[in-house]
């Protein structure tokens, strides 16, 4: 765990520093106004109106001073407030819009979007496992043995693509792979961390659920960068268990076509004239079902 | 009305020490000490306000953790059959004790995280005893040597290694090759070619506990040095002589599971096997018998003998003279006798004396009631001791005399474990010392080089644990560690031509070839992980007892206190010590975990004035132990002292904890004689040091008051009415709105306490499944363990059958006040029972108590009384009846735990992960290799219980849903269910009325625990039978 997104404590120190300034400068203002006031008091000519009675006082002195008040601090909530939220959040792991730099410059663009490349094709174990898993290597080469896009930079591979070729030991010029070579894998920066507490499976999303990748990743076959487009948060997953439904559906003849595993609970539930609709409703909103 | 129990947990509970009844604050809290007179206050309420708002917003800016930068590394190029967050299951071999134990290992990513027994080997069974489970970390050990090591340079590499090794070699005219019994073929082969490569050497078996006994007698009286093919499942009445089979005593989890076989009785099948164990110290074998004879250490020769002079009495087979007659109280022996003759042919004697003699006469007994070749074999026998005493002796002489001059120990530490360790040492300076250890051991110490073996999850091999049986080893991780197979390292040093690479290439080959060579199938053996069958010559019996009947005639059974050394079923012979699960599991006996200490009867302690936690220094065999604290245990016979082995160890570690510098060495008090290596017999003397010391026990800890948790009858009661004890099932008036648990899947557990024997296995492997931390002794000390499952053990004084008004003790009855046809009432009636025993000084009634077992869990109330107290919702019902935990909910506030009768819940007091004040595996990156990454790490502050495994009930779910098909029955298992070799814990779906679960939920036998109480729970316990009959009265020792 080497990099931060920034350095915590120095930001903290910088923060109440300028506070600390702030109040300063404001104390001293104040002092400067009192004894401006004292002194206009005692020797009302000697005193020309400053900068501030001038321009400031003139055109603010018929304003309701509560009304100001109650802006100005409204804005200050709004401000600070508004930050405050978005910096607490990205620190309790909640990272919307997340879009790290990555070691390789990969387009889901290009990829998922222009070539129409299906999203299973690299992600593999979306459908069989916890982690839809980041493609190893091998998945890259299949395509990018031959694709060097020599056309694009002046007869030499992409620049990109010699960080693969070099992590796995790989001759562009001869297309073979040398056995001796220290291979390297590539560390590619997470996007979509959840904390550790919530248990969160790929195959039952998307084999047995079957959620379109897009629902929970937005328009990922539009973006050159990849952000993160879902909060992540509790609440979002509970929103859609309380709306998605599970498949228990039947034919017009009223033979039972869902998946097998709710076939007898859909059953008894028919005979009580129940059935269900949402994932919910099958305990999807209980709490060891993500939590253990 | 059958007989009747009194159930207790502790001598300290009868003796009302510790635990008081009611008054659990025996002093008033000290709130003046703490917040003083109220006129002393000088903060009002606006201090008040101005001290919280600071802590609030410190709080909040101290909670602001860095947002570290995650990575996901995949693979360069990914192995076919690995799928990021799914398991693999791989067949390999158990190496604690090197005899080819079938397992499967769970690998997550390459890493393997859980063992459990291989279900389809008759070996295992699908059990795995404690140490097995817990030797998983053996592998992720911070101790292991990472390196080979050359005259002290921690860093060689192998070429320098070899070439070092070769030159001191050759240079050598009498090298020794010490290794353990040596059951791999591979192995063998290996040490064969050092020996034709170099002249003068010579191969010495070393083991630390020693079956020698067994095996001599064996050839003997048959011709086959061997340890028999028991068959416990075959046997209809059992004799054990101080024989530990269900714990340590040679092949426990195969025994225990076909023990447990004859053991369950059913309405259509209402037989159960007969055990008697005649014993000196309470195992765990002899908590499970339906008799228990308890007999002085000093007599255990002349009690076979007499049994023998008895069955041949009545099967007209010569007597063996000269030995004096003894018989058991109440003419018991005569009573066993019978039985056994009555049972000829399906009957089994066993002794767990290693003194050859004694064995002769378990032969002949066994010879004379017809019992080879159906309830035990010589066919198919166990290879698994080869160790010869005479050899060894022979080897250190040598070593001593100079005639050797090179020693090659190959994964053993006899410098800890040989009874003259410490001679060994001494001459083993003179030599020069090789080693092919895994840690920087006792022996290994002595070495200039080491050539690290690899971990056995990290090699190949193959395994003959039984005669025609063989069992294969194969890696379940790449090395951990730079290390070499050392059957490779000895090959090459042989001069062979190698080729060794990073993947052990050459051992696995070997196995290849050495399957299909004896007929296997390579892929299937390996996938299957065993090939064979077991079998083999069985000679016919061609014995003497003349020897035997000298020897026993001769021996001295003074009146003195004699010595009986046992392996503890956690650290077992001490080989894999430092290991916190073998150590933080209390004892299955004692409830003590972590010490080491001297067991003597309640008898010798109240006469010799000594009490529980007095130190003591103990003599025996020219070796003294200078502190050691005393136990005292119900059950133990008079004179007679108990001691474990398998502590002391010596060998550097880097972690500083509980486990560092833990008891004394007793192996010095090992007795050495021609006849094998005796643990037991010797003359000891006890002399009281010091007192107070503090065991962690836990037998005392989350008691249930008396309430009416177990019950027990006899084998005639429940032929007769097979809902004995469960006759009345309380009017329940409930409170709870009801809940429709009849839809989708409604988790059930069933535990049967007549297949429960204790053993402890499923609270290491709980642990290792749910990530549950070690905490050490000092928290178990205030009640802070963290088991999610405990086996609680109660003692009981019997009741008398007819008028339930005594209890009795020894020789005679003591009237005592009990309220008529109660089954258990109040632990303090029990109370004054050592009233009348200190009258007459006899303590008769602790000489004989009989034992039960019952693992606790979190029950899963369907009305569960912790759900209600909870202020934050952390914990709640699920429409699958589970009980769940949510920690990130959890504020602490630990009301669940005070409501739950069960005592199941256990709180976090500190972070138990990357603390240095807990440096167990939790503190060190190695060893949380071994986390289970589908269970969260659970962080100070929180509660904790069992969850039933939910992990593996989702991942089990999903597979369902995944493959579009219905959930099977016993696809979901948790980790205790799938531990126990007795099959004595079901989980499954009581929903599914064709599941295991729904049919035990059925049973007559069931009950659930505290159901007058109405919590509704989701486990049953099965009601505990016991094979006894009234007119054998167990009568204590006089």
């Amino acid at each position: 765990m080497s990099g931060t997104f920034y350095n915590n404590s120095t930001f903290v120190a910088i923060v109440i520093l300028v506070l600390v300034l702030l109040l300063i400068a404001g104390l001293l203002v104040g002092v400067m106004r009192m004894v401006r006031g004292m002194i206009q008091e005692k020797y009302p000519e000697e005193v020309k109106p400053g900068w501030y009675e001038r321009v400031v006082k003139s055109k603010t002195k018929d304003w309701n001073p509560t009304i100001v008040t109650l802006v100005v601090i409204a804005i200050m909530v709004l401000v600070l407030g508004g930050w405050g939220y978005n910096y607490g959040m990205t620190e309790v792991g909640v990272q919307q819009d997340y879009s790290p730099d990555q070691p390789i410059a990969y387009s889901h663009e290009l990829h998922a979007g222009k070539m129409g490349i299906d999203c299973q094709y690299c992600h593999t174990t979306a459908s069989l496992s916890r982690h839809a898993s980041i493609p190893s290597l091998n998945t890259c080469m299949n395509c990018h043995k031959g694709a060097q896009l020599r056309d694009k930079y002046n007869g030499q591979p992409s620049p990109e693509l010699m960080k693969i070729y070099k992590a796995v030991g790989f001759d562009p010029e001869t297309s073979t792979y040398d056995p001796n070579a220290k291979k390297t894998p590539i560390k590619w920066v997470r996007i979509h961390n959840l904390p550790d507490l919530a248990y969160f499976n790929h195959s039952q999303h998307v084999a047995v659920g079957k959620v379109e990748c897009q629902v929970c990743h937005g328009p990922i076959q539009e973006m050159e960068k990849v952000y993160q487009f879902s909060t992540l948060q509790m609440g979002w997953c509970i929103n859609c268990h309380r709306q998605r439904g599970i498949d228990v559906n039947e034919d017009d003849n009223g033979k039972y076509i869902g998946n097998k595993y709710y076939e007898q609970v859909h059953e008894e539930m028919k005979k009580k004239g129940e059935h269900y609709v949402t994932v919910a409703q099958n305990g999807g909103l209980e709490c060891a079902k993500c939590h253990y | 009305m059958g007989n009747s129990n009194k159930y207790w947990r502790g001598v300290e509970e009868l003796e009302s020490k510790t635990i008081s009844n009611g008054n659990e604050f025996s002093d008033a809290l000290p709130m003046d000490e703490i917040f003083g007179d109220a006129e002393e206050l000088t903060a009002n309420r606006r201090d008040f306000l101005k001290f919280f708002g600071f802590s609030v917003s410190a709080v909040a800016l101290a909670a602001c953790n860095k947002a570290p930068i995650k990575y996901a590394i995949p693979y360069i190029e990914k192995p076919e059959t690995v799928t990021p967050g799914m398991p693999l299951y791989y067949a390999t071999n158990c190496g604690v004790y090197n005899e080819g134990f079938p397992i499967l290992a769970k690998v997550r990513e390459g890493r393997p995280i859980k063992l459990d027994g291989n279900p389809n080997s008759f070996l295992s069974q699908g059990g795995l005893c404690a140490s097995g489970q817990g030797s998983i970390l053996s592998l992720y050990d911070t101790n292991r040597l990472s390196n080979p090591v050359v005259d002290g340079k921690e860093n060689a590499n192998w070429a320098e290694v070899d070439k070092k090794v070769m030159g001191v070699l050759k240079a050598s005219s009498g090298l020794r090759i010490v290794t353990r019994t040596v059951t791999s073929p591979i192995m063998k082969a290996s040490i064969d070619a050092m020996l034709s490569a170099y002249p003068g050497s010579s191969h010495v078996v070393y083991d630390p506990i020693s079956y020698s006994g067994i095996t001599k007698a064996n050839e003997a009286d048959f011709g086959k040095k061997i340890i028999p093919n028991y068959m416990f499942d075959k046997a209809e009445v059992i004799v054990s002589f101080g024989a530990d089979f269900l714990g340590t005593w040679i092949s426990p989890v195969r025994f225990s599971a076909d023990y447990t076989k004859g053991r369950v009785p059913s309405p259509e099948n209402p037989k159960m096997s007969k055990h008697y164990q005649i014993e000196s110290l309470m195992s765990v074998t002899g908590t499970n018998a339906d008799y228990r004879f308890p007999i002085p250490v000093s007599k255990h020769g002349l009690y076979l003998a007499n049994l023998y002079n008895k069955v041949a009495a009545q099967l007209g087979g010569s007597a063996i003279s000269g030995v004096a007659s003894q018989e058991l109280p109440g003419n018991n022996l005569e009573v066993i006798a019978k039985d056994l003759v009555n049972a000829r042919g399906k009957s089994l004697v066993i002794s767990g004396s290693n003194n050859m003699h004694d064995q002769q006469i378990v032969n002949a007994i066994n010879n004379l009631l017809g019992n080879y070749g159906s309830t035990l074999n010589l066919a198919g026998g166990m290879n698994s001791s080869q160790f010869d005493e005479q050899a060894f002796d022979a080897f250190v002489a040598d070593v001593k005399g100079g005639r050797a001059d090179a020693v090659l120990f190959v994964n053993c530490n006899p410098v800890y474990s040989y009874h003259r360790g410490v001679a060994l040492a001494e001459s083993l300076k003179k030599v020069k010392v090789i080693s092919t250890n895994i840690v920087a051991d006792e022996t290994s110490a002595l070495a200039q080089i080491i050539a690290p073996d690899n971990h056995w999850l990290e090699s190949w091999d193959v395994q003959q644990p039984a005669e025609g049986y063989y069992t294969i080893s194969q890696p379940v991780i790449s090395k951990v560690f730079n290390t070499r197979a050392a059957s490779e390292t000895l090959r090459i040093w042989s001069g062979a031509d190698v080729k060794t690479a990073d993947n052990d290439q050459a051992s696995h080959n070997w196995v290849i070839e050495f399957i299909n060579a004896n007929g296997g199938n390579a892929d299937k053996s390996i996938h299957d992980g065993f090939f064979g069958s077991a079998t083999g010559s069985s000679p016919s019996y061609s014995g003497s007892l003349d020897n035997a009947a000298s020897d026993i005639a001769g021996r001295k059974s003074g009146n003195g206190m004699s010595l009986a050394l046992y392996q503890k079923v956690g650290p077992r012979d001490g080989s894999w010590a430092l290991n916190p699960w073998a150590h933080e599991m209390p004892d299955p006996v004692t409830k003590v975990a972590y010490d080491n200490y001297v067991t003597v009867s309640m008898h010798d302690a109240k006469i010799n004035g000594w009490e529980q936690g007095d130190w003591m220094k103990v003599t025996a065999n020219g070796h003294t132990i200078e502190k050691l604290p005393l136990l005292v245990q119900p059950g133990q016979a008079r004179n007679s002292v108990g001691l474990a082995i398998g502590y002391g160890r010596e060998a550097a570690t880097s972690q500083k904890n509980d486990l560092t510098d833990l008891g004394q060495n007793a192996y010095p008090m090992v007795s050495a004689t021609s006849n094998g290596t005796e643990y037991q017999g010797m003359s000891v003397t006890l002399e009281k040091v010091g007192s107070g010391y503090v065991f962690a026990q836990t037998q005392t800890h989350h008691m249930i008051e008396g309430r009416d948790f177990m019950r027990e009858a006899t084998l005639d009661e429940y032929k007769e009415h097979n809902n004995v004890r469960n006759e009345h099932k309380p009017h329940i008036v409930s409170l709870w709105e009801e809940y429709d648990y009849t839809k989708g899947h409604h988790w059930g557990m069933a535990v049967d306490m007549n297949a429960c024997t204790g053993c402890g296995s499923c609270i290491v492997s709980c642990s290792i499944e749910n990530n549950v931390p070690v905490v050490g002794r000092n928290e178990i000390r205030r009640r802070r363990e963290m088991h999610w499952i405990r086996v609680d053990r109660y003692y009981a004084f019997e009741v008398d059958a007819d008028t339930h008004t005594k209890v009795r003790i020894g020789p005679s009855y003591v009237d005592q006040d009990f309220q008529k046809g109660e089954f258990v009432t109040k632990e303090n009636e029990i109370a004054g029972l050592d009233k009348a025993s200190d009258e007459d000084k006899d303590y008769g009634h602790y000489d004989n108590v009989k034992v039960v077992h019952q693992p606790v869990m979190c029950q899963h109330c369907d009305h569960a009384p912790c759900e209600t107290v909870c202020p934050v919702l952390a914990t709640t019902h699920s429409s699958e009846g589970l009980n769940q935990m949510t920690y990130n909910r959890c504020i602490g506030t630990k009301y669940c735990g005070n409501n739950c009768p069960y005592k199941v819940r256990r709180f976090n007091w500190f972070r138990y992960n990357l603390n240095p004040k807990y440096d167990y595996h939790f503190n060190n990156e190695l060893g949380r290799m071994v986390l289970n990454p589908d269970v969260t790490v659970r962080s100070r502050g929180v509660m904790e219980k069992c969850s039933f495994c939910v992990q593996n009930i989702q991942m089990a779910k999903l597979q369902a849903k995944r493959e579009n098909r219905k959930l099977k029955d016993g696809e979901a298992q948790t980790a205790c269910a799938k531990a126990c070799p007795n099959n004595a814990i079901v989980f499954g779906d009581q929903n599914d009325p064709n599941s295991e679960i729904a049919k035990l939920f059925k049973n007559e036998r069931a009950y659930k625990m505290l159901e007058e109480i109405d919590t509704a729970p989701s486990v049953v316990y099965l009601t505990k039978i016991r094979n006894r009959k009234e007119e054998v009265k167990e009568v204590h020792q006089s």
